[in-house]
């Protein structure tokens, strides 16, 4: 390599003293140097058209450079030179600049369109979501108005239970709760605590309306007239609450709920010196504590 | 009377003597023209916008106007050199203007491109 570089400096010493100092003139070594570089970049395949005419006017100068040397024209037509090949240089810039604008064009385009689908699909999501809220408020809406049709009915059940409660038996309210108030005559036979078969249709309905109207709790209170030893009569009339109290159990009243007392002749509400008077005392209480 | 019409008459033939040594080259009217014009045609083309194109576009002015004073004094060869070298610094003068432009097109569009994606991606 190094021994031909020799060899072609010397050759061209050689021309050199054979032509008589014909060294270029500067105008064409930038001339040169210019081409080069343009046809070594992007002008080759972006400006090929002004490469072509940076080479011929190249071309004119080096022929002018064998024929005249460096006398003009040479010097004029290497500065042309040397302008041609910058202008395709020039040029190739000029285009892949503009590639690159039309390329980030075009992206920005595709993202404008992206980004409006996008803006597109979240303001359907927004409102799907609307519809949704829309849907679950309706539906708390029809919830609270079945709820409100569903306390209705209770209230109207309620009070219809305590209407027929009211054809069976004696019903009043005291500080207590509720009180219905059962004639033992209808219930037992005298002396007995085993209900008698009327007795179990009217409990039943009694059941029916506790059920129906709700409660808190139940107590059953056996009562009875002051005929006969006092502790007997307590031993009967908690028997005989007893046995109302499992009665109602049979009949769905929980048992946790209920409970049965004996209270014999101690709260007597009529006069036991009379018929009428002791047939009152001789009851069953059923005290229902309402639901708050 | 008569010595000095022979002496105009001398120094005509003189002056036509000295017009044919010098190659007796036309006027490069037609070149200057076009190279003033490309000259305006980068001016237009926004050639004082970008550094380069400016020195190249200041170069065609000097050498337009060296070339007219060189034609004043009947030098239309040397003139009509320097034309064409007028000519090609305006038309480089152009072309730089060009790419400058363009490059600055793309730069924008880079940015707005970037700005847009920035947008979109909050």
């Amino acid at each position: 390599m190094s021994r031909a570089m020799t060899s072609l400096s010397l050759l061209a010493l050689l021309g050199v003293v054979a032509c008589g100092a014909t060294l270029p003139p500067q105008e064409l070594v930038d001339a040169r140097k210019a081409y080069d570089r343009a046809s070594k970049g992007l002008s080759a395949q972006l400006a090929p058209a002004q490469l072509d005419t940076a080479k011929q006017a190249l071309d004119k100068a080096e022929k002018s450079f064998e024929d005249e040397g460096v006398d003009p024209p040479t010097p004029d037509l290497a500065y042309i030179a040397e302008r041609k090949a910058m202008i395709a240089e020039a040029t190739a810039g000029k285009v892949a600049a503009e590639r690159d604008a039309e390329k980030a064009d075009k992206m920005f385009k595709d993202a404008q369109i992206d980004g409006l689908d996008r803006t597109k699909a979240e303001l359907n999501k927004e409102r799907q979501a609307g519809e949704k809220t829309k849907a679950e408020l309706e539906n708390e809406k029809k919830a609270l108005s079945a709820e409100k049709v569903a306390r209705a009915e209770a209230e109207r059940k309620a009070a219809a239970a305590l209407a027929s409660l009211n054809e069976i038996a004696k019903v009043k309210e005291e500080a207590r709760g509720m009180v219905i108030t059962l004639s033992g005559a209808v219930l037992f036979a005298t002396g007995k605590y085993e209900l008698l078969p009327i007795a179990r249709d009217k409990l039943d309905e009694v059941a029916k309306a506790l059920v129906d109207q709700g409660y808190k709790s139940i107590l059953v209170e056996g009562h009875t007239d002051s005929k006969g030893k006092a502790s007997d009569n307590d031993t009967l009339s908690l028997k005989r609450a007893e046995s109302v109290r499992t009665y109602l159990v049979s009949r769905g009243i929980p048992s946790d709920k209920i409970r049965a007392s004996g209270l014999g002749s101690s709260r007597s509400i009529a006069d036991n010196s009379t018929p009428d008077g002791r047939a009152n005392n001789r009851r069953v209480e059923i005290v229902v504590e309402p639901l708050k | 009377m008569v010595r000095k019409l022979a002496l105009q008459t001398l120094w005509v033939g003189l002056v036509t003597v000295s017009l044919a040594a010098c190659g007796g080259a036309a006027v490069p009217q037609e070149t200057l023209t076009a190279a003033q014009a490309s000259v305006k045609g980068a001016e237009v083309g926004g050639a004082n916008e970008d550094p380069k194109a400016q020195l190249h576009l200041k170069l065609a002015n000097e050498q337009i106007d060296k070339a007219k004073k060189l034609i004043e004094d009947g030098k239309n060869e040397e003139a009509a050199r320097l034309v064409d070298r007028a000519q090609a610094d305006a038309d480089l003068a152009l072309a730089l203007a060009q790419q400058s432009k363009a490059m600055k097109d793309a730069k924008d569009a880079d940015e707005q491109l970037g700005k847009l994606k920035k947008k979109l991606n909050q």
